[in-house]
């Protein structure tokens, strides 16, 4: 086993350690236990710093790749099936080493500052252990090395995502949050699961080089709109992951759940799992369902961003801008931009949670008070929470310098090429929505700021709120409790709060990613991630078409090679012992070394995408730019110099206002087509349940019943009354015979004379005649 | 008449016949245990006269040996059974054979 996956395998179970000791001894424990949670998510950053370290900066190389694996399930030789085996194991990639470090990172930081934030909770230690075990199971998503077990850790991330939201369990809305994030989630893995079950009914095998192996050797017998329907399934996990539309609408609910746990969970880490998961599944996915992948993204990104111009929840705005940024990622996958999405997801996390972490910063110095509406000013009492959302809006905006705009112009400039590849048309409309919704996202943005730091503070303005008392129930900032009056408390926030601020803002400059502030492909980042070459569509044109052995002969080959050189008597050795071995692993090895970028632009349809998208490139910069700085200026326009009132346009395009405000209704039209719809459907299936199902059972026991009656009255009147009518006349012969025995013995004198006498007359009468 | 000057087979025959209707006639008509023995030893003795008659007329003993036999398991049969009969009264107090049922029940 290869160090670095015992390395992994530590980091992975670390995370675990901190769950199982804190949720079993937390209240034993000194502070709860916090210390535990913080020490174990540093020793697991540093160790992935390690990893991180080896595979990046040490080895620099783009098809990097150490993996294990053993087999869990032995099946053995199902018959009709062949051999099945079920395998797990660890496959570490530049990728990986990426995501380890990020997760980690973000995951220790989010620890430290809720050691600030959630200070003083009753529920402070199983706060830490719910940590955890996010953590592990995040890690365990992105060490998979097979679509099985990342489905586990899918699910165990669906679970603890679950736990975090509903935290403040008291609270209805929250309790209500939790159940839509599990629901919403749960749709997404069933048609996960369904598209896993497509590749493993082809390959019956899990594991991503197997099933990728199978399919460049053409092996898959079904017909290329299976291929895509398996590949549209697996993104429906991603849809419901990555808060995408049409299953979006959890995301901006799950914003009940801790602030620290919304920058961890609701926007670096675990949404952006669902785009790493496509990565993943990246090079088996057809043209099509890449189409179908860049519309849904290119409409989440535009539909969260004009949602979230109107929110005045600080962290709502935060959460649909979010969506939007997921819709990039997502987006820039469906338009083949690869490196640039994950990019994009690297470079979001952090800023994100940086803007999450800030706002949860200013919510707690504001005493729980989240709407941006009664905020304002906050930029004199609070100049490091200030500067870093600063720095972060402005990475999320896209201004040049940050390295948001690094990852997100690499996008908007591949979404370019892909339309001009693809021929225009409707397939514009993809960058059209990406720089609008830069645009919106500018704008929104540069709304947030003004209205929370800048101006007087509105504190006093707001209405007063007649359920003031359970505004704060929930929860148990005990100290901050009775005093709303925020102007007075306004404070900077402690150091352990602070430093992942600080930390988070300067992974948002550039030059962390790439040495050209202007262009995110001349940095390490997308020269160790490059485009995979796919194994399906354009450049398999005949998959489908092949009959399902013919990769054998190929194996034959290599597995007949021993035998020929036995017989030209010239083996040398070392050949003998590895021509086994390559036989077993040669198709594997070959299309994983087309797979990970040794051919990676064998694909032509992809080489014309990044090359598009490369000539796009300065074409991308110049729009975005324009659109930021629009999005901006009309921010300042709007908001700081007040030359447009927003109030008085809200009123003036009101329909337009009230649709943004109320979030597309989503919610209303879900409610009124789909929890409707299964609200009557179940009720026509309770009436179908009462009337036929049971009617059915009460018609067959009713019948039964009445041939047990009649059946009754047989054994009543025909077997008893056999039974008594031998009783019967038993006891009637007894009765006659019992006559006869008088106990006089003239009487039996009597009757012996008659017998002697009958005896007699038949005698005679014999002699006779 | 000339019939009666010489005493037959028949004779012998009919007084036994007699002889046996009597006995029968006590036997089942008497109540007293008793009378019903006497009725017996008539029986018995019916049948001895049978058993001499042929025996004359045979020119064989066998009818006279059996007949000393039946008189001396006459004889035992009236010690037995008049102990019986004594052992009767000890318990009922009574010799009415109609009043002795208790086998009945």
């Amino acid at each position: 086993m290869h160090s670095l996956i015992q390395l992994s395998i530590v980091v992975l179970l670390l995370p675990l350690l901190s769950f199982v000791t804190l949720i079993f001894f937390n209240r034993r424990l000194p502070r709860r236990g916090d210390f535990i949670g913080v020490g174990i998510l540093g020793t697991a950053f540093a160790l992935s710093a390690y990893i991180f370290w080896t595979v990046i900066v040490q080895s620099y190389d783009p098809a990097f790749r150490v993996a294990w694996d053993f087999t869990w399930i032995d099946l053995g030789n199902v018959p009709g099936v062949g051999p099945l085996q079920v395998k797990m194991g660890i496959v570490i990639d530049n990728l990986t080493a990426i995501m380890l470090a990020m997760v980690t990172l973000i995951s220790l930081l989010v620890h430290l500052y809720s050691t600030g934030y959630m200070a003083g909770d009753k529920n402070y230690g199983r706060y830490f252990a719910y940590l955890g075990i996010f953590t592990f199971s995040m890690l365990g998503i992105v060490l998979s090395d097979n679509l099985f077990s990342i489905y586990i850790f899918w699910e165990l991330v669906g679970l603890s995502s679950y736990l975090l939201i509903g935290f403040f369990f008291e609270k209805d809305s929250a309790a209500d949050a939790q159940k839509k994030a599990f629901l919403a989630n749960r749709v997404g893995d069933i048609g996960m699961w369904l598209g896993i079950l497509i590749l493993y009914s082809q390959f019956h095998t899990f594991s991503f080089s197997e099933v990728y192996a199978n399919l460049a050797a053409g092996k898959f017998a079904l017909s290329n709109a299976w291929l895509t329907a398996a590949g549209i399934l697996l993104f429906m996990g991603c849809v419901g992951k990555s808060a995408q539309f049409p299953l979006h609408i959890w995301l901006p609910d799950a914003m009940e759940g801790p602030t620290p746990v919304s920058a961890l969970i609701h926007a670096a880490t675990m949404v952006a799992a669902g785009v790493y998961f496509v990565a993943r599944i990246f090079v088996m996915l057809t043209p099509d369902a890449l189409h179908v992948i860049a519309f849904i993204g290119a409409f989440t990104a535009f539909m969260a961003a004009t949602i979230a111009i109107t929110q005045n929840d600080i962290k709502r705005v935060l959460a649909y801008s979010t969506v939007s940024q997921l819709g990039y990622m997502v987006l820039g996958l469906g338009v083949g931009a690869y490196s640039a999405a994950l990019f994009h997801l690297v470079t979001h996390a952090f800023f994100k949670a940086c803007l999450f972490l800030g706002s949860g910063a200013i919510i707690h110095a504001m005493h729980h008070e989240q709407d941006m509406r009664w905020m304002g000013g906050l930029r004199k009492h609070m100049p490091w929470t200030f500067a870093t959302f600063t720095l972060a809006t402005l990475a999320l905006a896209g201004l040049p310098l940050t390295s948001g705009f690094l990852s997100k112009d690499a996008i908007l400039a591949g979404a370019i090429g892909f339309a001009n590849v693809e021929g225009g048309g409707i397939y514009y409309l993809i960058p059209v929505l990406g720089f609008f919704s830069a645009m919106l996202t500018a704008f929104y943005m540069g709304r947030q700021i003004w209205l929370v730091f800048f101006g007087e503070s509105r504190t006093h303005l707001k209405p007063a709120d007649p359920h003031h008392g359970d505004h704060h129930a929930h929860d148990s900032h005990a100290a901050h409790g009775d005093d709303h009056h925020a102007e007075h408390g306004v404070h900077e926030v402690s150091w352990n709060m602070r430093a992942p601020l600080v930390i988070l803002a300067a992974l948002s400059v550039f030059f962390v990613y790439s040495p050209d502030p202007l262009d995110g492909a001349k940095g390490w980042f997308m020269k160790m991630i490059p485009t995979p070459a796919t194994v399906v569509g354009a450049a398999n044109p005949q998959i489908g078409s092949l009959p399902a052995g013919s990769v054998l002969p190929q194996l034959a080959a290599v597995g007949a090679l021993p035998e020929t050189h036995t017989a030209e008597g010239a083996v040398a050795p070392a050949e003998h012992g590895a021509a086994p071995a390559a036989a077993e692993h040669g198709a594997a090895a070959a299309s994983h070394g087309e797979a990970k970028g040794g051919h990676a632009y064998s694909d032509p349809r992809q080489a014309e995408i990044v090359h598009a998208g490369h000539a796009a490139h300065y074409t991308a910069i110049y729009i975005s730019s324009v659109m930021v700085v629009l999005g901006i200026g009309l921010a300042f326009v709007v908001y700081v110099f007040g030359i447009i009132d927003p109030a008085k346009t809200a009123v003036a395009i009101r329909p337009l206002y009230l649709f943004s405000l109320n979030k597309w209704y989503w919610d209303e039209i879900y409610q009124a087509t789909f929890i409707k719809g299964s609200v009557v459907l179940s009720k026509l299936l309770s009436w179908f349940d009462t009337n036929v199902v049971d009617g059915i059972v009460n018609g067959v026991a009713t019948l039964v019943r009445k041939f047990a009656f009649a059946n009754a009255g047989f054994d009543k009147y025909v077997v008893d009354g056999l039974v008594n009518f031998t009783a019967f006349s038993v006891n009637t012969t007894g009765a006659v015979l019992r006559k006869l025995q008088t106990g006089k013995v003239q009487t039996y004198v009597v009757m012996l004379l008659v017998a002697v006498f009958g005896y007699f007359i038949y005698y005679f009468t014999r002699l006779i005649y | 008449m000339e019939q009666l000057a010489t005493i037959g087979l028949n004779h012998y025959l009919t007084i036994s016949a007699i002889l046996l209707c009597l006995g029968l006639f006590a036997v089942m008509t008497r109540k007293n245990a008793i009378v019903i023995l006497m009725g017996v030893e008539l029986i018995l003795n019916a049948a001895n006269i049978n058993f001499l008659a042929f025996s004359k007329y045979n020119g064989s003993m066998q009818g006279v040996m059996f007949s000393l036999f039946v008189i001396v398991l006459a004889a035992a049969e009236a010690a037995i059974a008049l102990a019986i009969v004594i052992n009767i009264f000890k318990i009922f107090k009574s010799v009415d054979v109609s009043s002795i049922d208790s086998l009945k029940e």
